[in-house]
C-alpha cells in the first residue's frame, strides 16, 4: 500500500504539444482513484508518467514521500494492467503469472504459493494450465491482474482494462475489480473513458479534459455538484440537458419556457439579475405533470425507466431527454407536460458552476 | 489435473510444495536431457561421416546409419515432448533408446576401428584413436542423457501421480 503525490505535473512532448497541464493530486493509502475523460484528454499519459513509461516534463512525483520523478519503471514498485492484457501467448496462465517473479529469481516454492494465492483470489485456479488463447476476454484480463497481484506492488495502475470486453463481461469484471480492491486494500489508479466505471469503482474521480483537471471529488460530488459545464455534461447518462436562461426578478426566462425561481435559487443567482446563465437539468430530474410542454420524438423503454426524447421548442437548443420512472408508452408527436426537480446553474462566460457567494 | 484451494499449501513443507509445483510446471529437466541426447548423437554422426569413403563398412552401413540417426532424433524429440508433460511411457521408451545408444558402441565405432582401408595407398585404420574415442564418448553421453531423463521422468511422474491421488482424496 502506498501514498502517491503528484505535484504540478506537466507533460510537453518534443513537438511542443502539451498533453497534461499542472496536474495535482494526493492519493491516500488504499484509495481507488479513477481518471476519467474523453479520448485525448491526457489521462493515459498521466498514468504512463506515474508508471515511468513517459518522462515528466515539470513537477514532482512522490511515492510514500520519496521522489520518484526520474526513477526508472522497474524501481517504482508499481504494476500496470493494460487494455490488451499483454500476456505471453506461448505460456500457460501459471507461467504468465509467475513470469515477473521468475525474472527476479525468487524461490520457485515462494512463487508457487504466490501464484496459487492470486489465482484463488481471481478464481483462476482451474485455468492455470491453460494458454491465454483458451480463455475468454474476462479471464485473460483477470490473468493480467493476477500477474500484477503476485508482485505485491505498492501501487496498481489500470489503463482502460475493460475496454476490450463486451458489455456483460465488463460489468462482471468491474465488480471483480471492486472486490479485489476491497480484499487487497491496495492503492489503485484506474484510467477509463467510461463514466459508469468511474462512478461505480472510484473512491474519488479525477475528471479531465484537454489535459487539464476539471474536477476531483467523490462520484456523488461530481454527479450532484459538477464544477463546470464539461463535468456536468460528461458525468451522467443520459447527459444533462442544458438551456440558456435569463435571470429576471423571480423568474428564469428561456427561449421556450419560463420558470419561477425558488427563494434559494433567487439567492444563488442574485448577482446574475438581468444576465444570462446556463441551466442544467439531469434527465432523471425531469418529472411528468408540470407546465413545460415537451413534444415527444422518441420513447425508449428500459424496463425500470423510460427515456423520452423530445423538444421544448423549434430550435436545435430545444432538445430535451427525460428519464421517467416505470414503463411509458408515449408516441411520436405526443406532448408531455414536465417540470424540473433539481437544477444546476453555470456562468455563461466561464462555464463554472454558480455557487453561493 | 485436480484443482484445490490453498489449504493444502499453507502449512506444507518445502518438498510438498516442490511436488505441488509439478501440477503447473513442465518437466523441463527430462525434456532438456532428451534434447541434449539428440545433440550428442548429432556430434556422433558428424564425426563418423568424416571417415574415409570407399571402405566396406561405409558402403554397407552408412545408409542404415543415416536412417537410424533420423529415427533416433525423431523418437528422442518425442521423448522430450512427452516427458515434458509427465507421460511416463515416454520415459520407458527413453530407457530403451538410451540402451541402444550403448549397444551402438559395439557395432559402428568398434567395427570401424578394427577395419582397414587403402584409399591413400597405404593400409590404415578406418577410424583412428582420437576419432574413435570421441565417437564412443558421444554415444555414451547421448545414452546417459536419455537414461537420466527417463529416471527423472519416472520419479517425477510417480510423485505427481501420488500427489494428485492424495489431493483428490482430500477433496
Amino acid at each position: 500500500m502506498a501514498q502517491l503525490s503528484l505535484q504540478h505535473i506537466d507533460k510537453i512532448y518534443d513537438n511542443k504539444v502539451q498533453a497534461v497541464y499542472d496536474f495535482n493530486i494526493d492519493v491516500k493509502d488504499g484509495e481507488f482513484i479513477v481518471l476519467v475523460g474523453p479520448s485525448g484528454c491526457g489521462k493515459s499519459t498521466t498514468l504512463r508518467m506515474i508508471a515511468g513509461l513517459e518522462d515528466i516534463t515539470n513537477g514532482k512525483l512522490l511515492l510514500d514521500g520519496k521522489d520518484i520523478t526520474a526513477a526508472p519503471p522497474k524501481d517504482r514498485d508499481m504494476a500496470m494492467v493494460f487494455q490488451n492484457y499483454a500476456l505471453y501467448g506461448h505460456m500457460t496462465v501459471y507461467e504468465n503469472m509467475a513470469f515477473s517473479l521468475t525474472l527476479r529469481k525468487e524461490d520457485p516454492n515462494v512463487i508457487h504459493k504466490k501464484v496459487l494465492a492470486a489465482a484463488k483470489i481471481l478464481d483462476l485456479t482451474s485455468q492455470l494450465n491453460k494458454k491465454p488463447s483458451q480463455l475468454s476476454g474476462g479471464q485473460r484480463q483477470r490473468v493480467a491482474m493476477g500477474r500484477s497481484i503476485v508482485r505485491s506492488p505498492k501501487l496498481f495502475l489500470f489503463d482502460e482494462p475493460l475496454s476490450n470486453l463486451d458489455a456483460k463481461l465488463r460489468s462482471s469484471t468491474r465488480r471483480e475489480i471492486l472486490l479485489l480492491h476491497k480484499r487487497l486494500g491496495a492503492t489503485m489508479l484506474y484510467v477509463t473513458h467510461d463514466q459508469t466505471e468511474a462512478l461505480t469503482l472510484a473512491d474519488r474521480i479525477v475528471c479531465m479534459s484537454m489535459g487539464r483537471v476539471q474536477q476531483i471529488g467523490t462520484p456523488l460530488e461530481l454527479y450532484d455538484t459538477p464544477a463546470n459545464l464539461f463535468v456536468a455534461s460528461f458525468i451522467g447518462l443520459p447527459p444533462m440537458n442544458f438551456f440558456q436562461m435569463e435571470v429576471g426578478g423571480d423568474h428564469l426566462y428561456g427561449r421556450y419556457f419560463t420558470i419561477t425561481m425558488t427563494p434559494e435559487q433567487k439567492q444563488l443567482l442574485e448577482n446574475y439579475q438581468g444576465k444570462h446563465v446556463t441551466m442544467g437539468v439531469r434527465p432523471e430530474n425531469v418529472l411528468e405533470n408540470g407546465t413545460v410542454p415537451v413534444l415527444v420524438s422518441s420513447n425508449e423503454n428500459l424496463g425500470m425507466n423510460t427515456l423520452v426524447h423530445g423538444h421544448v421548442g423549434e430550435g436545435a437548443d430545444s432538445r430535451i431527454t427525460c428519464k421517467f420512472k416505470g414503463w411509458c408508452d408515449y408516441k411520436k408527436g405526443d406532448t408531455v407536460q414536465v417540470t424540473f426537480n433539481k437544477m444546476h446553474f453555470f456562468d455563461q462566460q466561464t462555464g463554472n458552476r454558480i455557487v453561493k457567494a | 489435473m485436480s484443482e484445490n484451494n490453498l489449504g493444502h499449501l499453507e502449512a506444507a513443507d518445502e518438498n510438498y510444495v516442490k511436488v505441488d509445483r509439478m501440477r503447473y510446471e513442465k518437466n523441463k529437466t527430462s525434456s532438456n536431457l532428451a534434447v541434449l541426447a539428440i545433440l550428442f548423437n548429432a556430434f556422433f554422426f558428424v564425426s563418423i561421416y568424416k571417415s574415409d569413403v570407399g571402405t566396406w563398412y561405409y558402403s554397407i552401413l552408412v545408409g542404415a546409419s543415416i536412417v537410424y540417426n533420423l529415427l533416433f532424433m525423431m523418437i528422442a524429440f518425442l521423448i522430450s515432448e512427452g516427458s515434458k508433460n509427465y507421460k511416463i511411457n515416454y520415459s520407458y521408451v527413453a530407457i530403451v533408446m538410451g540402451c541402444l545408444q550403448f549397444v551402438r558402441i559395439f557395432i559402428y565405432p568398434r567395427l570401424a576401428s578394427a577395419a582397414t582401408t587403402q584409399t591413400t595407398g597405404k593400409v590404415e585404420q578406418v577410424m583412428k584413436g582420437a576419432q574413435h574415442t570421441r565417437v564412443i564418448l558421444y554415444l555414451i553421453l547421448s545414452g546417459s542423457c536419455l537414461i537420466l531423463s527417463a529416471a527423472i521422468g519416472i520419479k517425477k511422474c510417480t510423485d505427481l501421480k501420488k500427489h494428485l491421488e492424495s489431493l483428490s482424496e482430500q477433496s
